[in-house]
């Protein structure tokens, strides 16, 4: 085999995509469904630096301590790779222009930078004296129309913009009967025109001329274009609000780039562990994966090690306080004392732990020596960024991703 | 100004405080109780939920043991919503002096306490996570107490008597006539209002802070100094019985499943600040290892909170030798017109949340013997009303499994709103309701909303938007709301951040910033 990736979120899923259509052999492993349906469903590239970030390749360019991955990455990689997954998974999911941020209303009515939306997302992007009508369900308990609607006017003020928002809460189960309906079972109610035409049948009488609605994003998971039908029908712009997991917007990503993954001809297993790796002269082996009854090896000429971060339990802090990384004993960088401090609302340096790489996303020792030659890590695993704060992950995921896998094209 | 009369004052709202209003209102005396924040939301809810079988003092203190036996039996049986009858293990480790357990049995029955020796196959029988190295286990009727129902309970048959319970009333000065008690001065922090109080005797249970009240009526020197001690709550039940060790009482020597967790504790270090009280590394250290002595691989398992309380111990000279007779052990009763000469007020510091209903009912008799009347204590034959969210007892003890129950009876017309520790929309929606002033930690003690392992990541913006949503309350205070509730939420957090709870933090920061981009939501109000 040519390439093992381990890891089945956005950097995973794109660097074996890449290889597999460079003609390569590829198998990917992964312990579940990867990272996307945790995430907001969009592509940031830099959001906060710390201020608001309106064009996000010009600030990338300055942006970051020493140790961000962004500064071996480098914005042209970052481009590139924003530039495969836009083309990958085409307009139907990703649209916008990179070098500009839009912004966009959160559920709880802040108002949160990004690179590339879904199209569906798209109407929802504060403009001065908009006129939002923010809708939920009695049903689903991870979006309150009020609540977004009423921060939203303050939010959008913040930021020199008079906007009006009102909320409407419709009685309107994601199945016959239920009270507690999950994001993901409307989102398939969605994909059924019976259920658009009930909902757009209760909602139409509560709208006024000229408002645009925001939805929880729950607009469909297979059918893409329902978010369209609904506007049609409703006779408004219409736009969806992405929620707390499970995030329909990312399943919808996730989807789309295993099919693609699978069309390549990449090879998946899901749902064992790596466990371990063998090497030999500074390169890896193989791989071992926990797979139920014994433990399978896959040997390969490169490994791109996407697993995560701690949020997916790749990097891992004991209760002596040690951190370490599960499969390949990698050494960290960014360890020190007092990685956590008790202001919530500080970024926390634990977070930033992680591996360090060269250009081609070896990892590398603390003297900088490449740890193994064939082994190239991408996404959360890198050391010096707190994501989800400074609005990054797709960026650094898909910069990683490419520089990985044209790093093992070349060898 | 508001202004109110009545006859006794009770400062304070943990568990002296809530048994002795109680208490006084039971024997017909008008009664306010006033505490500057909620009920038990100081040491009383600071502690690791035991209801001490007597087990634990019957060497060391043995009158403190029959008290305790005494009072367990009463409690379960007034209070039986906040207690579970969960039994208690002591049991002899690898590490242990096995002498200490020769007498153990002899001295639980000199004292009254309950007890009896089972095989060791028998103890990890029942509880198999249990060191199996143990060497002997002795059985004793220990329970687990949820300190807030408690209280609320407490407060609730108080109400039924006519007594009055004002949190966050903050008391700012208390007045006196000549050398007579006349009127405690407060603050309504939840309004900003004054609010004077007039009465002829106040009673001090103001706990670790006992010492700032007497200050404010002209008797210095009361000095409380706080033991603090800190808590681990492990998102398990690894044990559904109370584990002791067999030894001399010491840190980390007991472990107590309570509610949906088990708790271990705790620590002994004087804090000069009872409103300062850290969880030092060491110590989370320090319990975790005692942990593993009780429950191997008790490291593995996984930490989910922290939190520290202060005993409050006085240290006075002035002490009254001769008043043994209203003394409970480890309490202190200062009979302020002996001590500073001013009539109708003492002051109450120290004992254990098990006794405090007879400490109560020390603390009135005190009170009657100085204004010269005589009324029986009936609080030991009396139940305690269900408190606000006890709804399950008809007269049975708690059982850890009734919200599941509940869930099942209800889950196909409502919302679970935490699923770590199964509330319903329908419970929250009513507390606040009736609480519309409320914090969300002034709910969560109550409902144990945020309390799971996910630590608020996903019911706490469920609560802001339905508070939000049902006019209780403006967007600027929810929106303060939540910030707060996070906040408040990390301090018992990050002292103890590791395994899988690192994991979880990082999905809870995914979600609070990476989605929702909470921290750039335009400033709430300023919460109390």
């Amino acid at each position: 085999m040519d390439t093992v990736v381990i890891g089945a979120g956005l950097s995973g899923l794109v660097a074996a995509i890449r290889l597999a259509r460079a003609g390569q052999s590829v198998t990917l492993l992964a312990k579940g469904l990867g990272g996307l349906q945790l995430s907001q469903g969009t592509v940031d590239v830099l959001g906060y630096a710390p201020e608001r970030v309106e064009r996000p390749f010009e600030a990338l360019g300055s942006y970051g301590k020493p140790a961000h991955p962004y500064r071996v990455i480098g914005a042209s990689a970052v481009r590139t790779g924003v530039d495969y997954l836009a083309e990958l998974v085409g307009p139907e999911l990703l649209v916008g222009d990179p070098d500009h941020n839009v912004q966009l209303p959160t559920a709880v009515g802040a108002v949160r930078p990004t690179c590339l939306p879904q199209p569906s997302m798209l109407a929802g992007e504060i403009v001065e004296r908009k006129r939002y009508a923010i809708v939920g369900f009695r049903q689903h308990k991870d979006f309150y129309a009020d609540l977004c609607a009423a921060n939203l006017v303050r939010s959008a003020a913040g930021l020199g913009s008079a906007v009006t928002a009102r909320g409407i809460t419709l009685d309107l189960p994601g199945r016959p009967d239920e009270a507690d309906s999950s994001a993901l079972t409307y989102a398939r109610s969605f994909d059924d025109p019976s259920y658009r035409q009930r909902f757009t049948t209760l909602l139409k009488p509560k709208l006024e001329p000229g408002e645009v609605v925001g939805v929880p994003a729950v607009l469909g998971i297979k059918v893409l274009d329902a978010w369209r039908d609904v506007a049609e029908r409703l006779g408004h712009e219409v736009f969806e609000i992405p929620t707390p997991p499970p995030g329909v917007p990312g399943m919808r990503l996730n989807e789309r780039l295993t099919r693609l993954a699978k069309d390549a001809g990449v090879r998946i297993a899901l749902g064992s562990i790596v466990s371990g790796a063998t090497s030999s002269g500074g390169r890896v082996q193989s791989v071992s994966l926990a797979a139920a009854g014994r433990d399978r090896t896959y040997a390969a000429e490169s490994f791109v090690f996407a697993p995560g971060g701690f949020e997916s339990g790749a990097l891992t802090l004991n209760s002596y306080g040690t951190i370490s990384e599960r499969v390949f004993n990698l050494p960290l960088s960014g360890v020190r004392d007092d990685l956590v401090t008790g202001d919530y609302w500080a970024d926390q340096a634990l977070f930033e732990v992680g591996v360090a790489v060269d250009e081609q996303m070896r990892p590398l020792d603390p003297a900088g020596r490449v740890v193994y030659g064939n082994l190239h890590c991408a996404g959360g695993i890198l050391a010096g960024a707190t994501r989800w704060s400074e609005k990054s992950g797709e960026g650094i995921a898909l910069g990683s991703a490419v520089r990985a896998a044209d790093a093992i094209r070349k060898a | 100004m508001r202004r109110l009369e009545a006859d006794v004052v009770v400062v304070g709202g943990g568990s002296t405080g809530a048994g002795v209003v109680r208490d006084v209102a039971m024997r017909g005396y008008r009664a306010v109780l006033v505490d500057r924040v909620d009920l038990a939301q100081g040491t009383s809810g600071r502690f690791h939920g035991l209801l001490h079988s007597g087990g634990r003092y019957v060497v060391s203190d043995p009158h403190s043991a029959t008290e305790c036996a005494d009072e367990n039996a009463i409690l379960t049986r007034i209070q039986a919503n906040s207690i579970e009858k969960t039994g208690g293990l002591f049991v002899v480790t690898p590490v242990d002096d096995p002498t200490y357990a020769e007498g153990f049995l002899a001295a639980c029955q000199a004292t009254g306490v309950p007890a009896s020796e089972i095989s060791v196959a028998a103890a990890l029988k029942r509880e198999p996570r249990l060191n199996p190295g143990i060497t002997r286990a002795f059985e004793v009727l220990d329970g687990s107490v949820d300190g807030w129902q408690l209280v609320w309970g407490a407060a609730a048959s108080a109400k039924e008597y006519g007594a009055e319970i004002l949190t966050y009333h903050r008391v700012t000065r208390i007045e006196r006539q000549g050398d007579t008690v006349s009127a405690v001065i407060c603050t309504d922090d939840k309004t900003g209002e004054e609010v004077q109080i007039g009465c002829s005797f106040v009673i001090n249970c103001a706990g670790a802070w006992a010492g700032q009240i007497a200050h404010m009526a002209d008797c210095p020197d009361v000095q409380v100094v706080p033991g603090r001690g800190i808590m681990i709550a492990m998102n398990h039940r690894l044990v559904n019985t109370v584990v002791n060790r067999c030894i001399h009482p010491h840190d980390g020597d007991i472990l107590v499943p309570v509610h949906t967790v088990c708790v271990i504790g705790t620590t002994d270090v004087k804090a000069p600040d009872p409103d300062k009280l850290p969880i030092p590394r060491e110590e989370v250290q320090q319990m975790l290892d005692a942990g593993e002595v009780l429950v191997p691989g008790f490291r593995e398992s996984r930490a989910i909170h922290a939190w520290s309380g202060a005993r409050p111990l006085v240290k006075d000279s002035r002490v009254g030798a001769g008043d043994t007779r209203h003394m409970s052990r480890g309490m202190s009763i200062l009979d302020h017109s002996e001590r500073d000469g001013l009539k109708g007020m003492l002051t109450i510091s120290g004992g254990k949340l098990t006794t405090y209903r007879l400490m109560a009912e020390r603390i009135v008799d005190a009170m009657e013997d100085q204004l010269g009347t005589k009324n029986a204590c009936r609080t030991a034959e009396e139940n305690c009303p269900d408190s606000l969210t006890g709804q399950l007892n008809n007269g049975h003890n708690y059982v850890v499994t009734h919200r599941l129950h509940d869930r099942e009876e209800d889950r196909l017309h409502d919302q679970i709103i935490c699923e770590c520790e199964l509330m319903s929309r329908r419970m929250f929606v009513d507390l606040i309701k009736a609480n519309p002033t409320a914090s969300f930690d002034d709910l969560r003690r109550q409902l144990r909303l945020g309390m799971g392992p996910c630590q608020g990541g996903f019911c706490s913006m469920r609560a802001t938007g339905i508070a939000h949503e049902l006019g209780t309350v403006d967007i600027e205070r929810a929106t303060g709301l939540l910030r707060l509730f996070l906040q408040n939420r990390w301090i018992g957090l990050w002292p103890i951040l590791a395994g899988d709870q690192v994991r979880q933090t990082a999905l809870d920061a995914w979600i609070f910033q990476g989605t929702l981009d909470i921290e750039h939501l335009p400033e709430g109000a300023e919460v109390v």
